[in-house]
């Protein structure tokens, strides 16, 4: 009778580790950020009393929230056709035979064996506007720090060189993918390159097509180290996006009401963009 | 033709490597080379000042050794946890097993970053900031790694495990002797993943440690001081100490990590 109740109890002991995991590390915080988010909290992290959604209408007439957000979506709208774009190019033209396709291969995806401070630390110093050696070796003057526009460009940048390897690894897998004889047959019959990809190759990948602007987005829409490293949200919060907002408003403010409603609007936009990677998976796309 | 397009694809190629080429050689450049006229892409001479200033001048093998630590017990804690929780949702009937398992899996909808101001007062509440548990404390769980794992043990029929079972094989030493040799691949890509991903966190490390003798790698880089001295040479010194034996692992593993990738995301 014993050894039939340990048995019986067996399974749900061997996953109490993870079932108390997600209770406080995921389920727990989850209720905690929006009970703060409906309520004035203290200093020391206690709520005192219910304010209803006061600290979201507090929220949306506050201009920095709004530099926020619309940095954050501007962030979102150059990175992801930005980042597209290039690891999608770069996988076009390495996939064909020879060393010397094999040696761009491994430096299309070696920024992934990079750590993401590290490359940033790289980026920072590299683009400084009087050492750095890219205003120097292009024979530009570029305030990298100081003009916004440069500063948002800078982010896009870095968001590339953290972004590239293993979007770029997806798009070649899946190009190796296409069988070769539909494009000899291609070739054969007259169409150029372009007309292959379009009509060809483009069909074929397009579920790791989707996966990858899918999970750019949510990856955009969550942005925060390469704010905190390279430019601190600025000039003039040109480029303070949510997830950086949320930090200053929780750590250096102690407003953890204010950044757990930031926290909210941060969640509702990225459900979004995951709520359209299931839809889009129902409809047979692979991905991870 | 073919010809364009190789040389439009070495040229992208070389732009793409061309920060960590550059962090490389600018590791061994002496002060003035960073301002010298007309700007230099190679150092004047092999000068290792910078390394031994990186390591003197500040607590990189302290850092490193945090970032050691927490990644090795974080990845070994998180896998064992991982296989725990794969094991008995694929080989055990229980009341619940599947309302469970989602209420695990869909923690992968919560994105972390988001919940760091509460976990933050979660950790401190628990006295753990500036510790190590503190640091992994939230990498723990895996919501994908239990997915991925279930969905290969699930490769295997319930009805071995129930035959050893019957002939008196625990389940610890079958999860050790069979599962696990049978399993090897996907469990050494989780547990690569894992490593990095912890040895890679930058913002929850960042929020968790104050003490400068308990920051991690990543943290402890931007912090080193060197930099916003414009003293960039031990910066790049510190970075290419920690980037090469990555760098050279990935260079000599190019074709499992290609083929892999290949495998695990086109199912093909």
């Amino acid at each position: 009778m014993n050894s039939n109740r340990s048995i019986r109890f067996k399974p749900y002991i061997m996953i109490l580790p993870a079932l108390l995991l997600v209770a406080l590390f995921s389920y727990i915080p989850f209720v905690l950020t929006f009970l703060n988010s409906v309520h004035s909290v203290s200093l020391g992290g206690e709520r005192l009393a219910f304010v209803g959604f006061s600290n979201y209408r507090r929220l949306f007439s506050n201009p920095s929230f709004h530099a926020s957000l619309s940095n954050t979506l501007r962030f979102t709208l150059f990175f992801v056709p930005t980042n597209i774009i290039v690891t999608l190019s770069a996988a076009l033209l390495s996939n064909r035979k020879g060393w010397l396709a094999n040696l761009n291969r491994i430096f299309f995806f070696l920024p992934m064996a990079v750590g993401m401070s590290s490359m940033l630390m790289i980026l920072k110093m590299m683009f400084n506007p009087t050492i750095g050696i890219i205003n120097r070796l292009i024979g530009i003057n570029i305030q990298w720090f100081n003009d916004p526009d440069a500063a948002m460009a800078l982010l896009v940048v870095a968001g590339v060189f953290l972004g590239i390897g293993f979007d770029f690894l997806l798009f070649s897998a899946a190009l190796r993918n296409v069988p070769n004889d539909l494009k000899e047959v291609a070739l054969i019959n007259g169409a150029n390159g372009f007309q292959i990809f379009r009509h060809l190759e483009l069909p074929l990948i397009a579920p790791t097509l989707v996966f990858i602007v899918v999970t750019n987005i949510k990856n955009a829409m969550l942005i925060s180290a390469p704010v905190l490293i390279l430019t601190e949200g600025g000039p003039f919060r040109s480029t303070q996006t949510l997830v950086y907002q949320m930090y200053l408003e929780g750590f250096k403010s102690g407003n953890y009401a204010l950044g757990s409603a930031i926290a909210i609007v941060v969640f509702l936009l990225t459900f979004t963009a995951l709520l359209i990677l299931l839809h889009l998976e129902r409809r047979r796309i692979y991905y991870q | 033709m073919r010809t364009l397009r190789a040389t439009l694809s070495t040229l992208l190629s070389l732009l793409v490597v061309f920060p960590i080429a550059y962090a490389i050689s600018a590791s061994f450049f002496r002060y003035a080379d960073f301002t010298a006229l007309p700007p230099r892409l190679f150092p004047s001479g092999l000068n290792l000042g910078n390394y031994v200033r990186a390591f003197s001048e500040s607590f990189l093998a302290r850092f490193l050794f945090n970032s050691l630590l927490t990644a090795i017990i974080g990845t070994f804690l998180r896998m064992t946890i991982s296989i725990m929780a794969a094991y008995t949702f694929s080989f055990f009937s229980f009341k619940g097993r599947n309302a469970l398992f989602i209420l695990i899996v869909a923690t992968m909808l919560l994105p972390s970053d988001a919940l760091i101001i509460a976990n933050f007062m979660t950790i401190r509440a628990l006295r753990l900031t500036d510790t190590y548990l503190g640091i992994i404390a939230t990498s723990l769980l895996a919501p994908t790694h239990i997915f991925m794992l279930r969905q290969y043990f699930r490769m295997m029929s319930v009805e071995y495990r129930e035959a050893a079972v019957i002939e008196g094989c625990t389940d610890t030493r079958f999860l050790t002797t069979l599962l696990m040799p049978m399993s090897k691949a996907v469990v050494l890509t989780l547990a690569i993943h894992s490593f990095s991903t912890i040895f890679n966190d930058y913002l929850w490390p960042l929020l968790v440690t104050n003490r400068t003798s308990m920051r991690t790698i990543q943290v402890g880089l931007t912090m080193m001081g060197f930099s916003e001295q414009l003293d960039y040479g031990p910066q790049f010194a510190a970075i290419t100490f920690l980037m090469t034996p990555i760098l050279v692992a990935f260079i000599a593993l190019h074709r499992p990590i290609i083929e892999s990738v290949s495998i695990r995301f086109t199912g093909r």
